[in-house]
């Protein structure tokens, strides 16, 4: 051990010599004696106090910016700002967030506190991050707790074999390596403290600059990084997940899958523990031939992370359909993208709910304190539609036993209405429209009702394939219609037939697997990185998820998903009968198609980037967050695609991947996130890097071009992806192979070859032997110079010497 | 009292400002006139949505050879005009569009600019709505003028969610105002 290790509470300040008690780790220990004898003499009153220890034997150097304040980095948001400026794009040109206003910042009007319309929007984005973050975090802090309650605060944290540099995320940025529980939360601590600062920065009054909002959106996204890693970390660590596990178990997944010969609990959310409860309890009692579990969203991967013999019923948009099936005899709710309806919906199918967190009660009454018999009792006989159960031991219990007891009466139930019924109640429509203007893919709903008043189902049987679940054409049609359920039932043969082999979450990506990628990707040679994350809010149905990852995966890019993008992937079949996960590897490698697991997983992707860095490059990532984003930006082709992104945290998740220089793609619905962050290729300045080994200033390819980019349709997002996967980093074959392919994918997508090749020409041998007529032409054209192949930097104190 | 058209989606209701209502062409005649720059911008629904006897991209081709005005073409809309032999469009994301009309030097994909007038159709409903967000509250040297049938409200003019054969009919109008569609 070297002499240079910190206390925890010094770090925002710099070091402070060894102790001699790095070994122990107490958390805010304190002790008092009203008289102790010891060998330097007697005392009375003697009271000890110790803020934190940190038991650290690492011997890597600390950083710069170990656990960064708001303000830390900020000047690596300026510089990454300054190239990727926002565009916003307002959604309101009110602000109603105080009793001044309502305010209207319309042209350049400011509000009562001084607010202008741009730096608004940055504050409304910086809340969604916060938003977003917080719902990770308090997820994590509950992981946290309850392990330690459950396991104990010395239990060691593991994500699995090969994962020497484990919790690369935490390191990064706090620089701290969690080896126990209790480190884990001392890091949920530091995240929030940060969380603090930059919700507070929201508050009227208080930040005023749209850019410093942006870093602070940039901040909260880091945190965000940090704590998923932390929750995904714990519970690999102690629930029995796969770990880094390339060969993770494929599992069933669609609606077609569940056995309804069985009786079905229903699992919706992102929190493991209680649906743990539920498959822990089935185990112990050895009642899964009469008993199945499916989860919906990130309790799906979950679940089947720890149990293979659970089920992915489907994404998050599929809630409605399969709550309203009525297959589900009970339904276990725990937190984060939850109808909030959901009791509501389950009541009409009379499935009780059991509500699981004190983030999402759904004003249930609280049994958590009663005998699981009265609990039973009260759910089954329908006394009351559902519990609020915090006390996770006994949910698997109450859940177990409720679905057993309401499935014989409840199978003999039918829930949805027949097609002749539907066709008879379809010739009330009153063809006003509002269904179609409700819903937000303006899917032609009315069309599809009117074609059903003559027995012609095959429409609303098309609009369900579009259909995102929000059921907000049935708010607003003036009959009532339960539309969603009609598409369900015109749909009926495609719902069976959903059945899937899709791999569940195999956690972090191992060492070795970057040994081995490390080069090629920097290089170039492997294309690059596409990562599909985030929600399933699609424009027109999961499928173009899968269609865009097999795309890249046929090219031998890395594919890796995670969350409800990494469902949506998996359930397309080939002619073969196999999914995505069947058909490639789950090996990161090329041509790989990985799924990392739940939302908290994300971190894995952002952790494999950063390994890259200190595995291959053999960077320090200890509190060195600066110097390692700049090496991502500049040499890691990495790109997140969230096509169906809809919630708070994918844009928290999103931030944290632009702050590490990674670019994000969303859907066209992203574009109501109301703020883009892109680059404009031509402003040569903007493209002005260092060259590391010279201190030369130099101008390099726009790549990538932007960071964050709402795309209007799969043919731009594919051609878009292929583009921003350029690295100024790229040796000469691997910007060669990543034009290759950016030219094939623009002329199959756009027809017809694209008019900036030559700006990623920098010597001959970049250019693609194959195309090299055309690129030549095109370099004549536009005047094109050789420029030179550097060590891109654009941080002045990397380059060597310091850059004085 | 005018009655105010609403937007599309029903949600999507804007702040303060909001577009006039288009409901003939000639409406439209003093910003024509007075455009001495405009702008075509195409979306991907362009591509499958009927006009006459060929479709939207049929008409933009129309309306921008009548009006000498250069198309941007967004979400891959650019094949469509490719496959038709017109060469007066350029390709650019709805989301980098938005951003470059911010800038009132713009000189835009063709280097015709910088631009005093946009019209814009094809874009996803809610996308086009952001997109002349950013165009209403940053690109105020812009006039902008919705074609597509539903209404826009950050535009200056917008069709008012118009039935369908009258839209088509009042847009074969626009194109005779600017001297096209014979």
């Amino acid at each position: 051990m070297k002499d240079s290790q910190p206390y925890y509470g010094a770090l925002f300040s710099g070091y402070k010599p060894r102790t001699g008690t790095e070994h122990v780790m107490k958390k805010k220990a304190y002790f008092k004696a009203d008289e102790a004898e010891t060998s330097l003499g007697r005392f009375k009153g003697l009271e000890v106090r110790i803020g934190t220890v940190v038991d650290d034997e690492w011997d890597e150097p600390m950083g710069p910016t170990p656990m960064p304040n708001p303000t830390d980095l900020r000047s690596w948001d300026h510089k990454l700002l300054s190239r990727y400026q926002p565009s916003y794009m307002p959604y309101c040109q009110v602000c109603c967030l105080c009793t001044f206003g309502k305010c209207d910042l319309s042209g350049d009007k400011r509000g009562a506190c001084g607010i202008d319309i741009k730096a608004q929007q940055a504050r409304i984005v910086l809340v969604a991050a916060n938003i977003g973050c917080a719902a990770h975090l308090a997820h994590a802090r509950h992981l946290v707790d309850h392990l330690i309650e459950e396991f104990g605060p010395r239990t060691a944290l593991m994500q699995g074999p090969g994962t020497e540099i484990h919790a690369p995320v935490s390191r990064l940025v706090t620089g701290m390596r969690p080896i126990t529980l209790e480190d884990a939360s001392l890091i949920v601590d530091y995240c929030e403290t940060q969380l603090a600062h930059t919700l507070s920065a929201t508050h009227t009054g208080q930040e005023g600059s749209w850019l410093d909002f942006e870093s602070k959106v940039l901040h909260a996204g880091m945190i965000d990084q940090v704590g998923m890693e932390i929750a995904d970390l714990v519970q690999i660590s102690t629930m029995g997940f796969p770990q880094a596990d390339p060969e993770a178990p494929l599992v069933q997944s669609g609606i077609g899958m569940m056995d309804t010969n069985k009786a079905i609990i229903l699992t919706i959310g992102h929190n493991i523990v209680p649906a743990a409860s539920i498959t822990d309890y089935i185990t112990e009692k050895k009642v899964g031939n009469q008993v199945e579990v499916g989860g919906m969203c990130c309790t799906a991967w979950d679940i089947t992370r720890r149990d293979p013999s659970a089920k992915v019923i489907g994404p998050i948009s599929w809630q409605l359909r399969y709550i309203r099936s009525g297959k589900a005899d009970v339904i276990v709710v725990d937190e984060q993208c939850i109808r909030t309806d959901v009791v509501r919906e389950a009541k009409k199918v009379k499935a009780p709910v059991i509500s699981t967190s004190d983030k999402a009660v759904m004003g249930l009454p609280d049994r958590s304190d009663d005998s699981v018999d009265s609990i039973v009792d009260e759910l089954v006989s329908g006394k009351i539609d559902g519990a609020f159960i915090h006390d996770h031991h006994k949910v698997g219990e109450v859940a177990t036993k409720v679905a057993l007891a309401l499935k014989p009466k409840r199978r003999k139930m039918k829930f949805f209405p027949s097609k002749k019924q539907i066709q008879k109640m379809a010739q009330d429509c009153k063809k006003c429209s509002e269904c179609i203007r409700a819903c937000p893919n303006d899917q032609p709903v009315m069309e599809a009702v009117l074609a059903a008043q003559l027995g012609n189902f095959e429409p609303l049987r098309d609009v369900y394939q579009s259909c995102i679940g929000c059921a907000r054409c049935e708010s607003a049609c003036p009959n009532d219609f339960d539309l969603h359920s009609w598409m369900v039932v015109a749909a009926e043969a495609d719902c069976k037939d959903e059945t899937y082999m899709v791999r569940t979450g195999r956690g972090a990506i191992q060492d070795i697997e970057i040994r081995n990628v490390g080069q090629p990707i920097v290089f170039g040679e492997i294309p690059g990185v596409i990562a599909h994350v985030g929600c399933a809010n699609y424009p027109q149905g999961g499928k173009d998820v899968h269609d865009m990852a097999e795309e890249f995966a046929k090219r031998r890019y890395i594919i890796v998903t995670s969350g409800c993008a990494a469902i949506s992937a998996g359930h397309v079949r080939d002619e073969n009968g196999e999914s995505i996960y069947e058909r490639h590897s789950g090996e990161f490698n090329a041509g790989g198609v990985l799924n990392v697991g739940s939302c908290v997983s994300n971190p894995h992707i952002a952790g494999a980037a950063i390994k890259i860095a200190a595995i291959f490059a053999k960077r320090n990532l200890r509190g060195n967050y600066a110097e390692i984003a700049d090496y991502i930006l500049n040499r890691v082709g990495a790109v997140g695609i969230s096509w169906g992104a809809m919630s708070q945290k994918a844009a928290s998740i999103a931030s944290g991947f632009w702050r590490l220089g990674v670019p994000v793609i969303v859907g066209p619905h992203g574009s109501k996130y109301r703020r883009m962050l892109l680059g404009k290729a031509e402003e040569e300045r903007d493209w002005t890097v260092y060259d590391a080994r010279t201190g030369d200033r130099v101008v390099v390819a726009p790549g990538p071009e932007h960071l964050f980019y709402a795309a209007e349709t799969v043919a731009e997002a594919n051609v878009m992806t292929a583009k921003l996967v350029i690295r100024p980093n790229d040796t000469n074959k691997g910007r060669s192979i990543k034009l290759s392919h950016y030219i094939d994918i623009h002329e199959t997508y756009y027809g017809f070859f694209p008019d900036d090749v030559w700006k990623y020409i920098r010597r001959d041998a970049d250019i693609p032997i194959t195309l090299k007529d055309k690129i030549l032409a095109q370099m004549k054209e536009n005047k094109w110079k050789e420029r030179p192949i550097i060590d891109p930097t654009i941080l002045k104190e990397q380059v060597m010497g310091g850059g004085k | 009292m005018v009655m105010r058209p609403v937007p599309w989606q029903t949600g999507e209701i804007c702040g303060p400002e909001s577009a006039k209502s288009l409901t003939k062409a000639a409406v439209l005649k003093r910003d024509l006139t007075k455009a001495k720059s405009p702008l075509l911008i195409v979306g991907s629904e362009a591509v499958t949505e009927k006009h006459g006897k060929g479709n939207m991209i049929d008409y933009a081709i129309a309306l921008s050879k009548a009006m000498k005005m250069p198309v941007i073409a967004t979400g891959g809309a650019i094949k469509a005009f490719l496959e038709r032999g017109f060469d007066g469009a350029k390709s650019m994301g709805a989301m980098e569009v938005a951003y470059r009309l911010q800038d009132p030097d713009w000189l835009g994909p063709s280097g015709k600019g910088p631009y005093d007038m946009i019209m814009i159709y094809g874009i996803p409903y809610y996308m086009q709505w952001t997109l002349l967000s950013a165009v209403m509250n940053f690109g105020t040297h812009l006039t902008a003028i919705a074609l597509g049938r539903y209404f826009q409200p950050h535009a200056k003019w917008s069709f008012p969610n118009m039935k369908e054969k009258q839209y088509h009919t009042v847009l074969d109008e626009i194109l005779e105002l600017v001297g096209g569609g014979k």
